[in-house]
């Protein structure tokens, strides 16, 4: 098994890893759905999970915030250590993490509230605004920050549901965003999407990077060179390999990987 | 990006330590969380409420006080007796002469007198004269008289009537209750199951002790032959129209409305209808079990129908292509396909809806199935579709505004058998459902 | 011949033709099944269908027909004179069928005999003694003129019966023929099958059109009977409920105002009996359950909805009642006179409407997509502020059809308020006050003694109209809601 960067020994001198996975299990009743998957995720950085379907990526994923808890079948093993903090820990609120650790999924799923109501959703029930003009600050700037405040300034207080496909997915990042989290996971954001759409979407992708340590899971090799920095590659519920997007995608260590990049498993 | 402000992000706090707000939500979590059970706790707690007091109400019904005398008449006594002008009077002071003797025997002396026995076990000279003329062979026999303790006796017995509660009348003095403590423990008066209440029929509004259910168990039984004979057919066929056959027209939408309307008028509205169109316009006999029954199979069809054309749609279209690919034409691909896979659940739905049905009583009364005495059992299957008969709801609805408080342990043991039917109905839909019951 | 035997005959003709076209068919190609458009048994049906469709059609008909011309005939016989001032010619109509009844009931028990009986010359006197005596139930005393009537009508009615039974077989032996002469090898008989099973088809899916129709001309018409005999204003307007129990004389008053404050109130303590808890219930089995709380408790849950509403009313006569009256009544705090109150009846239809918004939000709740939930769960937002903020307002036209339909399920139930709402027509504001109810009047109306001609019996159409129309306006009114909510997620 390839094991990604992760290092005993490196593990204190890096500093800007945001997210560090060890031995994590993931089990759906029966099924074991992620096998011994250890990664290291860099902040401000954008990291693609590639793979075939059905490979677990997705469902790897959704253990960085917890998002399986939902599940009542699905049981997590092993550690993640967001920051340091393990965040199967029992002390750990996953209502808390959520917040750190926002998410943005495969179809765009506004809210049937209106665009401002929306962004506004997060921030209130976080208690993130002293006052209404606070809430006022933060919506723009969420809105301003998923590229699309232009689009919808003047009918804030129209239902984010009568939006288009690409706008509503810019909504729902714009939505993550104004809860201020640290990380951002990205569930195959543009499988829903026309190609200009995907094209906004990837070009705020890259934007956000800036900000925070952004996670996507995609479907497309392309899609993964173009707007990721790093690429880990899914089989089987295993993490085959994980390096640079470049070194992934010009030289693969892995012999599946090349399989995959070329089209021959998937 | 162009705004600066937010190139540093605000750092949270750490992870393992829970901030104030979030306990504060957490909180409200476990509250919002507690309502909903409380809620579903409440509704529980209803139904365990309605289930007892159904049966500690109820099942009183199902035992009857009787006084057990022996009695032996001798030839003399009988020529005697058959000779005076009163004869069941005569009859009547033997048998208290019997009770006396009795009640000695066992050293118990009490005092009472003939109007106490009427009292506590109504007309027994009667009784006992039919029972000699019809078994002459008898006399001079010991014979053992089981005779049913009148109504407020057998509430005494039960706890329903307290000597605090008796007022003195002409059906109970609070004396007599000296008597019937005697007899109870002289082992005279005991318990019974009380078949008569199972097979009998109802009395008349004076005597809630011998009223039984039978004749109207009867009568919901030929209601329910008509509403299985009718709806089931229609029902079947007019989901296979509207599932297989019907084009996107307004006629097929004008159906379709209708349907799902009727499904929801308030039961009372067929009432009516049965009675404008059925008795005063067809003049059909009224509180005939036939008329209920075309009531009620137009209250179920909505019901059938609704669970026919979903039967029918959980078949898979390629069972459809499959008998169409083979040259059957429409009609035997949904006869010798379609049907037969969808049978079980058109039967599950049949039955279904007709405890739906069994359980009604507002159309019932309006059709005149309410207050109606049904005293004999019906002679013959056409007279038990025609002649008039009360049905197990209406019976009960019947006994629960009787003056009478007797009545109201009829009516709530009279729920019970209802219940019963109902519960045995959904039992084999359930394992009909469960049996055949296929996951395409 | 009795109706049982005519259907009978018809059926044996219809077997009979099934039977000999089959083999007359199968006889023309020579035994050979391969040479024949269809299966022999098609031709068979064929014939079977011509016969016994058309004879059982006219036979239905002819059933409803006969007593209207009869009728009809009978009433020429009367003359205007012969009704009496305090009478209507409707009644002395139903005077001389239940003289006609007796008749047969004299005939039955050997009283007369059947020439007696039917002979229009023969002693008055000794014929309706022989009526009396027979224990057929009468009203008044028979007139000459209504014996004769009587006895004309049962004349007629047998000869109506025979000449049906005639016309009925001769249809079915003509039927049969005409199946039998199309039957040749060549004849499509399968397509002509399927064309009368599909119009039967159709036929019974048109019942519910007509269930509809029926429903609306019977009350529509004695609606607009009840509004010649009484002012519509007065009925819809009038503050006061006092219907004179005679049917003569005494002028009642029929308003239908308390009976509809009575009917909203009742509902409107049933919905907020049944309403929060059924929908408190819904999310908790939707949200929260564990898949086996969840098996228990629904089916536990809707066990409620299955018992009959009899039960209820009993429920409420004797056990809320008393109950209610121990604690409010004048032992306790003096606030309620008898156990049933408007406070009794909607108690216990609200427990009975539980299980139907429980199970209705729970569609309804289960019907807004997962990814909603996920969105929120991804902000950081607990289960409670999930359902609170985004699922429930998601569900909300939907809950709203869901509580419209159980209010017109409280609107329209009636064994409850009969049993426990009590029988006296009030204004008033007390949930303790009995109260009563639209459908309970429509039964006090109905079944009682009164002659169905009078303001008295008619009103309980006109408010069943009422109630018909509010109910409708509300399910349709729901269902729209509901339908419209549900494809937006489909």
């Amino acid at each position: 098994m390839y094991d990604a960067t992760y290092d005993t020994t490196q593990e204190t001198a890096v500093t800007d890893v945001k997210i560090k996975a060890k031995d994590v299990q993931v089990y759906y009743a029966d099924n074991h759905a992620i096998k011994d998957v250890s990664v290291e995720i860099e902040d401000k950085t954008v990291t693609a999970f590639i793979g075939p379907s059905g490979c677990g990526k997705s469902t790897f994923l959704r253990c960085i915030n917890r998002m399986n808890d939902t599940i009542d079948i699905c049981r997590v093993e092993g550690d993640i250590l967001i920051d340091g903090d393990d965040i199967y820990d029992k002390r750990v609120d996953p209502v808390q993490l959520r917040a750190k650790v926002g998410m943005v999924f495969q179809k765009p799923n506004p809210f049937p509230k209106s665009i401002y109501d929306n962004i506004a959703y997060g921030p209130r029930i976080h208690g993130m605004a002293r006052n209404k003009a606070e809430l006022d600050e933060i919506v723009e700037r969420a809105l301003r920050r998923g590229a699309i405040w232009d689009e919808v300034k003047d009918r804030l207080q129209a239902p984010g549901t009568g939006l288009s496909g690409g706008q509503q997915q810019r909504l729902c990042i714009a939505r993550a965003v104004a809860t201020e989290p640290e990380v951002l996971l990205m569930d195959e954001p543009c499988s829903a999407l026309d190609p200009i759409a995907t094209a906004q979407v990837e070009e705020l992708i890259d934007e956000l990077r800036q900000n925070y340590a952004v996670v996507i899971v995609t479907h497309s090799m392309q899609q993964a060179a173009r707007v990721s920095q790093k690429t880990a590659f899914f089989h089987l519920g295993h993490l085959v390999e994980y390096d640079d997007t470049s070194k992934i995608f010009t030289n693969p260590e892995d012999s599946r990987t090349e399989s995959y990049i070329t089209g021959r498993i998937g | 990006m162009t705004d600066a402000s937010m190139d540093s992000a605000p750092t949270k706090g750490r992870l393992t330590t829970v901030d104030a707000r979030t306990k504060k939500r957490n909180a409200a979590e476990k509250r919002f969380k507690a309502y909903g059970l409380t809620a579903i706790l409440i509704g529980l707690f209803f139904l365990v409420v309605l289930a007892v007091s159904i049966l500690r109400s109820g099942l009183p019904a199902f035992t009857q006080a009787n006084v057990q005398v022996e009695f032996t008449l001798s030839q003399d006594e009988y020529d005697a007796a058959e000779g005076q002008m009163l004869k069941t009077k005569a009859y009547e002071n033997l048998f208290i002469a019997a009770l006396e003797n009795q009640l000695e025997e066992r050293g118990l002396e009490v005092d009472f007198d003939a109007a106490a026995i009427e009292r506590l076990l109504g007309k027994t000279g009667g009784t006992i004269r039919e029972f000699f003329l019809e078994n002459p062979d008898r006399i001079g026999t010991p014979v053992t008289f089981d005779l049913a303790a009148s109504s407020r006796v057998d509430g005494y017995l039960k706890g329903r009537v307290t000597r605090e509660s008796v007022v003195d009348s002409r059906f109970l003095m609070v004396s007599d209750l000296d008597l019937v403590d005697a007899l109870r423990d002289a082992g005279i008066i005991t318990s019974g199951f009380n078949w008569n209440f199972i097979t009998g029929s109802d009395s008349g509004v004076d005597n809630p002790g011998g009223a039984g259910i039978g004749v109207s168990v009867i009568g919901s039984f030929f209601m329910m032959l008509v509403v299985l004979a009718l709806s089931l057919p229609i029902g079947v066929a007019a989901s296979i129209y509207l599932e297989e056959f019907a084009p996107q027209n307004w006629f097929t939408d004008l159906i379709e409305v209708n349907i799902s309307n009727l499904a929801a008028v308030p039961s009372i509205v067929f009432g009516i209808l049965g009675l404008a169109v059925f008795i005063q316009f067809m003049h059909l006999p009224q509180s005939a079990p036939l008329v209920g029954g075309l009531v009620l199979t137009l209250m179920t069809l909505p019901t059938i129908i609704i669970s026919t054309r979903a039967s029918l749609k959980s078949v898979p279209p390629s069972i459809r292509e499959a008998a169409l690919g083979v040259g059957a034409s429409k009609m035997q691909t949904v006869f010798h396909h379609v049907l037969p896979l969808a049978a079980p659940g058109i039967l599950t739905g049949t039955i279904i809806g007709l405890a739906q049905a069994l359980g009604e009583t507002a159309p019932l009364l309006l059709i005149g199935m309410v207050g109606f005495i049904a005293r004999a059992y019906p002679e013959g299957v056409a007279s038990g579709f025609i002649d008039p008969n009360s049905a197990m709801p209406a019976q009960i609805y019947t006994w629960a505004s009787r003056a009478d408080p007797g009545f109201y342990e009829k009516a709530w043991g009279g729920i019970i058998i209802l219940l019963i039917f109902l519960l045995t109905m959904n039992i084999i839909a359930i394992i009909l459902r469960r049996r055949f019951e296929r996951r395409w | 011949m009795t109706l049982l035997w005519l259907f009978l005959i018809t059926l044996a003709i219809a077997a009979g033709a099934f039977v000999l076209a089959r083999s007359r068919v199968l006889a023309q190609s020579g035994q050979d099944r391969r040479k024949l458009h269809s299966l022999p048994v098609y031709y068979g049906s064929n014939a079977a269908m011509k016969s016994a469709i058309p004879a059982l059609l006219v036979l239905v008909i002819w059933l409803i027909a006969q007593p209207f011309v009869v009728n009809n005939a009978v009433s020429g016989m009367i003359s205007d004179s012969a009704i009496a001032d305090n009478s209507s010619r409707g009644l002395v109509l139903a005077e001389v069928r239940r003289a006609a009844d007796g008749l047969d009931l004299a005939v039955a028990s050997g009283a007369l005999t059947a020439d007696q009986a039917t002979d229009p010359q023969s002693d008055f006197e000794t014929v309706t003694s022989a009526i009396e005596e027979s224990g057929a139930i009468l009203t008044s005393q028979i007139t000459e003129p209504v014996l004769r009537a009587a006895q004309a009508f049962r004349a007629m009615t047998a000869t109506g019966k025979r000449l049906m039974a005639g016309v009925v077989l001769l249809i079915a032996a003509l039927g049969a023929l005409w199946g039998l002469r199309e039957t040749s090898p060549e004849f499509r008989a399968r397509n002509v099958v399927e064309q009368g099973v599909r119009a039967l088809l159709i036929a019974a899916a048109s019942i519910a059109i007509l269930t509809t129709l029926g429903i609306v001309l019977s009350l529509v018409f004695n609606t607009i009977e009840f509004f010649r005999l009484y002012p519509a204003s007065e009925f819809f307007f009038g503050t006061n409920w006092a219907p004179s129990f005679s049917g003569r004389g005494g002028a009642s008053d029929l308003g239908i105002l308390p009976l509809l404050w009575g009917t909203f109130y009742i509902s409107i303590v049933a919905l907020i009996v049944a309403v929060p808890i059924g929908l408190f219930a819904a999310i908790y089995l939707s949200e929260y359950a564990s898949p086996r709380l969840r098996a228990i408790a629904k089916p536990m849950l809707e066990v409620l909805a299955g018992i009959p509403t009899i039960v209820y009313g009993l429920f409420a006569l004797l056990t809320v009642g008393p109950l209610l009256v121990s604690v409010f009544g004048d032992e306790g705090l003096g606030w309620m006179q008898a156990g049933t109150a408007v406070m009794t009846a909607g108690l216990v239809m609200g427990i009975m409407l539980i299980p139907f918004v429980s199970s209705l939000s729970d569609d309804i709740i289960n019907a807004v997509p997962q990814s909603m939930r996920d969105g929120s769960y991804g902000l950081g937002a607990t289960q409670s502020e999930t359902i609170r903020q985004v699922v429930l307002p998601a569900a909300l036209p939907g809950i709203v059809g869901a509580i419209l339909l159980a209010a017109s399920r409280a609107i329209g139930e009636t064994m409850i308020v009969v049993l426990g709402a009590g029988a006296a027509a009030r204004l008033s504001l007390n949930p303790f006050d009995a109260m009563t109810t639209v459908t309970a009047k429509i039964v006090s109306q109905l079944t009682g003694d009164s002659d169905f001609a009078s303001p008295e019996a008619l009103v309980a159409f006109a408010l069943g109209m009422t109630l018909f129309v509010i109910t409708l306006g509300l399910n349709v009114f729901a269902l729209y809601i509901v339908r419209t909510y549900r494809e937006q997620y489909e």
